[in-house]
């Protein structure tokens, strides 16, 4: 088994980066797959792309553009 | 007053740029002279003055230590300067380079961290070689933090300095926790907007001009006050790329021809927009600083962000403010001409208020935060108006770092309450957290205005700025009580005027009793320090009951205190309260080793259409 390396894109693993932690996570080209090495996450490209989508659910203005003046009324 | 938003953009030629050399250098030994990096990072410095210059902005060019031995980013500063009015400047930042190595013998790169006498050595090395290639010596420099000692020796040798990038807003403990224990950049509790440092610590603002340092100080990026207070701060800022880390976006995707569209980020206009706003609290002036360094838009891509999207997103971000000048709403300058115009328009005293609304969570959060000579404060008013941060900058506490100080990477300027790392309202079953509120109690019921969530208002007269709450209703068995909450906080004093006004009380015989308090401790990190410096006080005319701290769980009340206060001799910080109003009666608390903190407080009693008031005040120990 040849040693892992960096993937296409630089990804983190979305279970530390819920938990506030930045973790860049490594490529095993055998096995296919992303694995963090603090955590136990592993997951293929499209599992990554997933759960970062599913770490954004407490960005609930993710998309709302404010106005001026919205920002006297909340 | 006219209305004047104003943008600095700084931008930096650093030959290795801090995450290149790491991120997209993994697989190769280290190799800092390595061509395809250093055309790289110059690459990414063009690119990046193309986009202000193409939006219509200046920028202030820090050339780096590693740049000045690279001629074509002398002749582009050069040139850049005289076409489109930059001013080229010098930065502390992007030392590493194969001169510096070779000539220091270490691969430390944070200038507050190395020991005094190499600290002088750099600041002459960098300052001198900047002479040498340009005839002159710069105007503006900074780095992610200038400690005092450090901006007193550039002002006593290169006196024309008058502007310096020097904190970044609290970039501590999160930021060190977000990089898995690996970025010791541990500067929080500084203003998150531009001041003029005290001599004797950056993060204090200085009082008066025997205090000032002769620089006017910026942050290192202006970032959310409610997000990077809570989480990474380097999610934050307005730093697009920063956005991009937080995932604070939704991508775009590559078309058939391999360019890149479709991505949105409106969080990153309504931050920049957010800080106009803050306009409104500061006399008409409110700021804004864009500085990313170019390991951020590397070729290889940043995290799950391709270069195409990195570049796309400065773009976008240098067009929007592009705009806003375009629409008369913004104001670019250079450092040294932002400095000019902040020390003709700010006094000495007066704060920098701002009052924040959560742009992202979608969590109708306010918090308002104030700064100024004597202090700096968070009102949180999710929690009644409670006060969740308070660095009482009154001390002007000597605080050396770097190599052979006793705070080697430690820069924060100390807290006396801090909600997130020594809790606040709620602890986990036992101890108490660090808070200043009120409970007003009634038939052995007792309710704590931290869980009275409202809203704030703010106005400004004779020198006080105010922020009104809404009212909230406190709900007993017997009765219901209907306060508002006033803070006042008088310009130059050192002192918050808490105001409880009792508006109404549904059944007017219920007694009602209030307890203003205040939890505190001191520190900079998470972890507890030694409390047994601290001495507690509660005193009336000549009366007085001292206690030196022991973790005894000990208290002491006085009917008619005057003043009940604690000495903080680490810190050299006495905080005190006072109290006017019907039945006061002034205590403190003894904490114990597993709740290390102590309580300073006043109860009185309250009825309808009676006002309870008490200041808090910070003055230096000695």
């Amino acid at each position: 088994m040849a040693q892992a390396g960096k993937g296409r894109l630089n990804y983190r693993c979305p279970s530390c980066f819920m938990r506030d932690l930045d973790i860049d996570m490594f490529y095993d080209a055998d096995k296919g797959e992303y694995y963090c090495i603090r955590c136990q996450y592993t997951g293929r490209e499209e599992d990554v792309l997933k759960k970062n989508d599913l770490a954004r659910f407490r960005y609930r203005c993710l998309t709302r553009r404010f106005a001026m003046d919205e920002f006297e009324q909340f | 007053m006219e209305e004047k938003f104003i943008l600095n953009i700084i931008h930096r030629p650093e030959m290795v740029p801090e995450y290149a050399e790491k991120v997209t250098g993994h697989g190769k030994g280290e190799d800092l002279g390595r061509k395809a990096l250093l055309t790289e990072s110059l690459d990414i410095f063009k690119l990046q003055q193309e986009a202000a210059h193409r939006n219509g902005l200046k920028t202030t060019i820090q050339m780096t230590y590693a740049s000045l031995f690279n001629d074509e980013a002398v002749e582009l500063a050069k040139e850049h300067h005289a076409v489109y009015g930059d001013e080229i400047a010098l930065t502390l930042l992007g030392l590493p380079c194969k001169q510096f190595r070779e000539k220091y013998k270490t691969k430390d790169f944070c200038i507050w961290m190395f020991d005094m006498e190499t600290k002088r050595s750099i600041v002459d090395d960098v300052f001198g070689k900047f002479y040498e290639r340009f005839g002159f010596y710069p105007e503006s420099t900074g780095s992610y933090y200038m400690d005092a000692e450090l901006t007193n020796y550039i002002k006593s040798k290169y006196p024309m300095v008058k502007c310096a990038v020097a904190t970044c807003w609290e970039e501590g403990p999160k930021a060190y926790h977000t990089c898995n224990n690996s970025w010791y950049t541990f500067m929080d509790g500084g203003p998150w907007a531009p001041w003029i440092p005290s001599k004797v610590n950056t993060h204090a603002p200085a009082a008066n001009e025997a205090e000032d340092s002769g620089i006017v100080a910026i942050p290192h990026l202006s970032r959310d006050l409610i997000a990077c207070y809570d989480g990474n701060g380097s999610n934050f800022g307005t730093h697009p790329q920063n956005v991009l880390r937080g995932m604070l976006y939704t991508p775009g995707q590559f078309g058939p021809d391999g360019t890149y569209s479709g991505q949105t980020y409106p969080y990153l206009y309504n931050l920049i927009d957010q800080f106009r706003y803050q306009a409104k609290f500061n006399n008409g002036y409110a700021y804004n600083m864009m500085f990313v360094g170019p390991g951020w838009m590397n070729k290889m891509g940043r995290w799950e962000a391709p270069y195409e999207l990195l570049k796309a997103s400065y773009d976008d971000g240098c067009a929007y403010y592009g705009q806003l000048k375009k629409e008369g709403r913004l104001t670019d300058m250079t450092m040294s001409e932002f400095a000019d115009f902040y020390r003709a328009r700010k006094h000495y005293t007066e704060p920098e208020c701002a009052l924040w609304r959560d742009l992202i969570y979608g969590s109708d959060k306010q918090l308002f935060w104030y700064c100024d000579p004597y202090m700096r404060a968070c009102v949180n008013m999710d929690q009644g108006g409670a006060i969740v941060d308070l660095r009482p900058y009154a001390a002007k506490l000597e605080w050396p770092v770097g190599i052979g100080t006793p705070h080697v990477q430690e820069c924060g300027y100390p807290f006396l309450i801090q909600e997130k790392y020594r809790a606040g309202y709620f602890t986990h079953y036992a101890g108490e957290g660090t808070v200043r509120s009120a409970k007003l109690c009634c038939d052995g019921e007792e309710v704590d205005l931290c869980l009275c969530r409202t809203k704030a208002h703010f106005s400004e007269e004779d020198g006080v700025r105010t922020l009104t709450l809404d009212p909230v209703d406190i709900v007993f068995a017997a009765a219901t009580v209907k306060l508002q909450t006033v803070l006042r906080f008088e310009e130059g004093s050192g002192a918050i005027r808490i105001e409880r006004h009792i508006l109404s009380v549904s059944d007017p015989e219920a007694k009602i009793t209030l307890n203003e308090y205040m939890v505190a401790c001191y520190g900079t990190t998470e972890y507890p320090e030694d409390m047994t410096p601290v001495r507690l006080n509660v005193k009336r005319g000549g009366e007085e009951h001292p206690l030196q701290y022991a973790y005894r769980c000990r208290e002491a009340e006085l009917d008619g205190a005057d003043e009940v206060s604690a000495v903080i001799p680490p810190i050299k910080t006495r905080v005190w309260m006072e109290a006017e109003g019907r039945g006061k009666r002034g205590y403190y608390r003894e904490g114990y080793a597993f709740s290390p903190m102590f309580t300073l407080g006043y109860t009185g009693e309250v009825k309808e259409k009676e006002v309870f008031t008490t200041w808090l005040r910070l003055a230096r120990e000695d």
